[in-house]
Parts: C-alpha cells; structure tokens; sequence
C-alpha cells in the first residue's frame, strides 16, 4: 500500500513536470514575440487579436495578448517585480503618469509621434502625455454623452428628440404628463458605486462651465466644493432628486446595477423612456433588442445647456504604453497608431476608435456609426475626470459622495468632504 | 437520573434544530445559485430565482454549454467577412489547473511532514527557534511577498514556468502545513519510536515506515486545505504564471468569462458548478479522513 502511494506521487510530480517543460519549449521556439497586456477581456481580447492579425501576418512578429479584471493591481506588481510586458494599455492617465515619474516607461520616438500628430485630435497626444513627453498610444476608446431611447415606442407616443437642454426638460414634464417615467438611472457596481453618478456630473460640468473650468476642477486649481461644481449638481438633482422623473425613485438608482438600469425601457409599454450611458451599453441590451439594434434603439448626445460650449463629449480609453524598447515592440506600436488596427475591430461593432483618417462606413450600423461621427468631429473631448482625479477622490470619495447625496445628505457637507479628502 | 436524561433529549434536540436551521440558512444561496445557473439569461437579469417556482419556469442548460464549450463571438476577418467562432473550452483551464495543484499540494506535504517529524521527535539546537518562527509565519500575509518573489524570481527565470508557481505555492502552505502535522505526529506514542530506536532503526527509516503511515489522517486533512487554496487561487497564478490562454487556470478564466465590465455575469453561475465539481470530489474522496484530521493535534494527549 505504501510503496503504492509513493509510486503514484512520483508518477504525479514527474508527468506534469514534463507536460511543462514541453511547453515551454513550444513558446521559447517561436521567433520574435510581443507582449501585451491590457484590462479587457474575453470577447473584447478576442476583437483585439482579430484586428492585429493583419500586423502578424504582414511582419511574422506574434503578439501575445493577455487580459486580467484586476489589470491595476497586477501591472504595478509587475512593473515593480521587475517583470513587465512589452506593451501595456493602461486604462486610466494616472497610471501612465504614475510609470512615466518613476522613468518606467520608453518615451514615444519621432517617426511615431508623427504618425500620432497625423492620425490623431491633439487632444489624445496631450492625454498621453508626461510632462510634454509623448509616452502613450490611443487604440479603442469609448465616449459617454449619449442618451438612449427605445424608438419604436417613441415613434408611438409622438417624442422628438430633444436638441437644446430646454427642449430636453419640455420632453421630461411631457412624458410626465402622459403619465410616463421619463429616465432609467442606475448606479450600483459593487465597489465601485457611484461612478455612473460621477460621469453625469463631468457631463454636465462640461456644458455648464465649460472645458477650461472642467480642467481647473481636475487637477483641484478650483475646489470640489465651488459653485461651479454645485451648480453641476443642482442641475443633476433636478432630475436624479425628482421621483417623478426617474422610474422607481432614489431608491432603485441606488440598487439598480448600472448594467441592467437600462432594461426597464424594453419593457412593454416602457417603464422609462430615457438612458444616458456610453457606447459599451448596447452589450447590455437584451439580445432581442441587440439584434434589431438600429430599429429597436435611438440614441442621440446629451443636448448643450450653454451655447457657448456646445456639445462637448466625454470619454475614456486605453491607452498603450512601452516598457521593453525592441525593434519589433515599435514596430506594433505604430501599427497602432493606424486605422488600419482597429478596422476590423470596428466593423465586428462595439468599438469607437479615435483616428481622423478612419473609415466611418466600416462601422456595422447606423448607431455606432453617429457616435464614432460625435466622436471625431466634437470640438471639445475631455477624459473622464474621474480616472484623471488622484485615486482617493477619482476613485473613492467622488463616488462615495454621489451615493451621500442620492441618500440625502445635504449637497454642501458632501462637497467639502469630498475637498477635505483631496490628497495634499 | 431520569431527569438528567429528559434535559439531555431536550438539549439535543434544540442543538438539532439550530443546525438545522443553520443548515437550511446556508443551503439557500447555493440552491438559488444553482437555479439560476439553469435558467435563461434574459429571466436570470430580470427576475429573481424563486420565480422559477411559478411563472418563470423555463429551464435551460445554455449557460454551461457556453461554459463548457466556450461562447459564441462574432468578429470580422481580414477578408471581411463576419465570423461567428466559439471560444476557447474550458478544457486546457482545467489540464493547466491540474499542473498547478497537484505538485502544489504534494510538494509541501512532503516537506511539512518531515519537518513536523524534525522538530517533533528529534533533537538539535535552535529547535525551539526554528519552529517558532515557522509558526510566526502563518500570521505574514502572502501579498506582502510578491514583490520580493517576484524579482528574485525574474533573476532565477522561473517567472511565467509551473516549477515557480509551485515553489510559491509550497512556500506559501509550508507554515501551516508544518504546524498542523506537528500538532499531530507529536502526539505519537513515544513507546512506538523508542522501540524502533532499540531496534537501530535511522531517523529516515523511522519516518517513511512510522510516522508517514500513522500521520495519513492528518496528511489528508491537509491535502484537503492546500488543495482547495490552490485550486481556488486567483492571485499567486496571475502574479507568477501570468494569464495567457497556455497557462490560464480555471480561476482565470472564470474571471474573464463575465466579460470586461460584467455584461456576462449570468454564465458566473454555471461557471461556479463547474468549478466546484473538482473540490467537491477531493472533499468526498478523503472526506473520511477529514473529520478525523480535523481533531488531530487540537487535543494534545
């Protein structure tokens, strides 16, 4: 019996030693490689590896992707074990500016800057960029300023869409008067509560007091507890504080995850009319509306409140940083900074991509098409000021403040908290 | 004594309804869990599992089919062409799993045992200090190490290789793994090891035909526990075998499989059944020793 166990250990150690030693001889074989590492996953890394298939066929180079839904905490384990990929797509600026301070990164060469200053708004290289180094690279990005409507059961009740903020409000008492819920808000995500809230208030922050303002409230020149930043929220409470106006109340905005908030539109009659979201929620509609989505959906940018600054429009993205400078590294890098990359991606859908010189008719319908249209012809493009605020507020005490005040707690203690928690 | 007997039936029974409300408590979720993981995806966001009960009754097994034999994407080829192809099965999760656990669970076995052995039963200087410091250990958390490991790691080249996640591994299980058996092997009769010692028998000897065979209660209980930490290990695999498709373990890709902002949370539910089947097996294969290894070493006789 004993001798028995012991042969099953051996054999147990030894088959799966070999079984990994094989392997990595497979790997070690194949020529040259790059490595990529981003925070999307699944269908998305699919999509990415499709749209790059054209850069490995055309230069034999394989470029090994690899995903993780805990990206943040691994990439700074990584960098800081000493064990970095080639390539990283950082979702948020403050990580690339975080490795660009501590000289973890291989600043943009000149052949691709250029190619980003032909390719790209100025506004993606400024993103990109640390202390007037270009260091980063914008692929897929998403943009956020749109509301969402079911259109047939607009088309029925007689709704226009609404082009100035005031028309916006007519509509909203309108559809209360016929009895209808005007929007579906939800902005329960686990740990990250609030950040649904968070992106309202940038929104309006930019069509109130403007980009340049916005940009002072970013980097804290202008204190969270301004009136600008008030006044954001006095607009927003109009509609978020008033039951009447959002189906179930402060209530289910709080319960509600923000992915399924938009199902209570397809519902038969619709329980709201309304959805203000980006780009990525059509992954979230029901599969029936997803598949009739230009005839089921109608979708149009959250309109302007001051004529001045127009219709600015919000978003993120990731963007792509170096850390292991080699030949066949920059060569995918500017690959990256082409059309061409994200072409496929754009046309399998649910992808907005940045370049000037792209294709609008690649992408797969009307929808998308008119979001990638807002995206690159919007004289105003500004990041989410939550991913650009410092951690503690941008991902702590700004979210934590919209439930506060969705709760009740008065607007002014909430703001200076919110100012109070501002790392020094 | 008759009335003695009555309080003990009376005590026994209420023990036996707090468990097994306890146990009713408990079992709720995993049930719910499991309906849901039976049930159509548009009813699983829209309704809550109990509805299955009466107007919500259809039943699918779509959510492991997706699970076990990978979705279903749409994506355009270089030709242009929409292709509609099904990811990758759960297959080489579970082969890759299987390499990490295995060597993970017995390596340190092997060690801890002799270990526990050495500091038992045999007698050199510092015994006292080594195994005090062992026993510190189990209070270090593991995170604060992956740093450290990490670069030492690069320089060795072990990073991305099964060998490296098995060291961590066995590193990691060392302090508790030692304790444990040590509680239990110095509970051996010491009769037993004086007449083998009469006899002239050689530490070694002493250990692979005495203690190994004698211990087996308490090695399995600890196989069970370092099983069930590797197998559900998300963190130590991600930090030191990375997470491409030709290491990825299970756990990985259940984390991926819900989608880059949880739009497929639905298939979490299959996905978790799925995942269990393997401990649950473990579990009920050296469940007898379980028990038995539980209590090992909590009562020093």
């Amino acid at each position: 019996m004993r001798k028995l166990i012991l042969v099953a250990l051996i054999i147990l150690l030894i088959l799966p030693a070999a079984f990994a030693a094989g392997q990595k001889g497979t790997a070690e074989a194949s020529a040259k490689t790059v490595t990529v590492f981003g925070a999307f996953v699944d269908e998305e890394a699919r999509r990415f590896e499709e749209a790059i298939k054209p850069f490995e066929e055309r230069t034999g180079i394989d470029v090994i992707y690899e995903g993780s839904k805990d990206f943040e905490t691994l990439i700074s384990v990584r960098v800081e074990g000493g064990n970095p990929p080639d390539i990283a797509g950082l979702p948020q600026p403050g990580l690339m500016v975080n490795f660009a301070s501590q000289g973890k990164l291989v600043p943009m060469w000149s052949s691709l800057i250029a190619t980003i200053d032909k390719n790209y708004a100025p506004v993606w290289k400024s993103l990109g960029s640390y202390d007037g180094t270009p260091y980063g690279v914008f692929h897929r990005v998403n943009a956020k300023s749109f509301v969402w409507y079911p259109k047939k059961a607009w088309a029925t009740a007689g709704y226009q869409v609404p082009t100035t903020w005031n028309e916006l409000t007519a509509l909203m008492d309108k559809m209360v008067a016929n009895g209808h819920t005007p929007w579906a808000v939800g902005i329960e995500s686990g740990g990250a509560t609030g950040w649904v809230g968070t992106d309202w208030i940038e929104d309006i922050m930019l069509r109130t007091a403007g980009p340049d303002v916005y940009d002072k409230w970013v980097s804290n020149e202008i204190p969270f507890n301004a009136p600008e930043v008030k006044q954001a929220f006095d607009v927003l409470g109009k509609i978020w504080l008033n039951p009447k106006y959002v189906y179930g109340g402060t209530n289910t905005i709080l319960t509600t995850s923000f992915g399924d908030a938009q199902r209570p539109m397809f519902d038969n009659p619709p329980k709201a009319w309304m959805h203000r979201q980006g780009n990525f929620i059509t992954g979230f509609f029901p599969e029936n509306i997803q598949a009739n989505l230009t005839d089921e959906v109608g979708v149009f940018p959250l309109p302007a409140i001051n004529d001045e600054f127009g219709i600015p429009v919000l978003g993120g993205g990731d963007q792509f940083v170096v850390f292991n400078d080699r030949p066949e590294v920059r060569q995918f890098m500017e690959f990256l900074a082409t059309w061409e990359s994200g072409e496929s991606w754009a046309k399998a859908g649910g992808a907005l991509f940045p370049y000037l010189n792209q294709d609008l008719d690649a992408y797969p319908n009307e929808i998308e098409r008119s979001l990638a249209e807002a995206l690159v012809n919007a004289k105003v493009f500004r990041f989410d000021a939550s991913d650009l605020m410092p951690a503690q507020v941008g991902a702590g005490s700004f979210w934590t403040g919209i439930v506060d005040w969705v709760t009740g707690k008065p607007l002014d203690t909430m703001l200076n908290e919110v100012q109070r928690s501002w790392p020094k | 004594m008759a009335r003695a007997n009555v309080k003990k039936s009376n005590w026994t029974i209420i023990v036996n309804l707090v468990l097994l409300v306890l146990v009713i408590i408990w079992s709720i979720p995993i049930l719910g869990l499991f309906i849901s993981s039976v049930r159509p995806q548009d009813n699983v966001l829209t309704t809550g599992w109990w509805t299955v009960f009466g107007e919500h009754g259809e039943l699918t097994f779509d959510n492991y089919r997706q699970v076990l034999g990978g979705r279903g994407y749409t994506f355009v080829d270089s030709a242009g062409n929409t292709v509609r192809a099904s990811g990758d099965n759960l297959s080489q999760a579970f082969l890759n799993s299987f390499t990490v656990t295995i060597p993970s669970v017995i390596i340190p076995i092997l060690i801890a045992s002799a270990a526990a052995f050495a500091f038992a039963w045999m007698i050199f200087p510092g015994r006292k200090f080594f195994f005090t410091t062992v026993v510190a250990l189990l209070v270090v958390p593991l995170q604060i190490a992956l740093i450290p490991i990490l670069r030492d790691y690069q320089g060795l080249g072990l990073t991305g290789s099964y060998l490296g996640i098995w060291l961590a591994h066995t590193g990691f299980g060392l302090p508790l793994g030692i304790y444990l058996l040590y509680n239990y092997i110095s509970t051996i009769p010491r009769d037993v090891f004086e007449s083998a010692f009469l006899d002239g028998a050689r530490p070694m000897i002493v250990f692979s035909r005495l203690v190994l065979p004698l211990s087996v209660p308490a090695i399995a209980s600890l196989a069970i526990f370092q099983f069930l930490w590797v197998w559900n290990d998300l963190l130590v695999a991600l930090v030191f075998l990375g997470g491409t498709a030709d290491v990825a373990v299970l756990t990985q890709r259940l984390a991926t499989m819900v989608g880059s902002r949880g739009q497929d949370w639905h298939l979490l539910t299959a996905g978790a059944f799925v995942a269990m089947v393997v401990p649950l097996a473990v579990f009920f294969g050296l469940q007898r020793y379980f028990v038995e290894g539980l209590m090992a070493g909590s009562v020093k006789g």
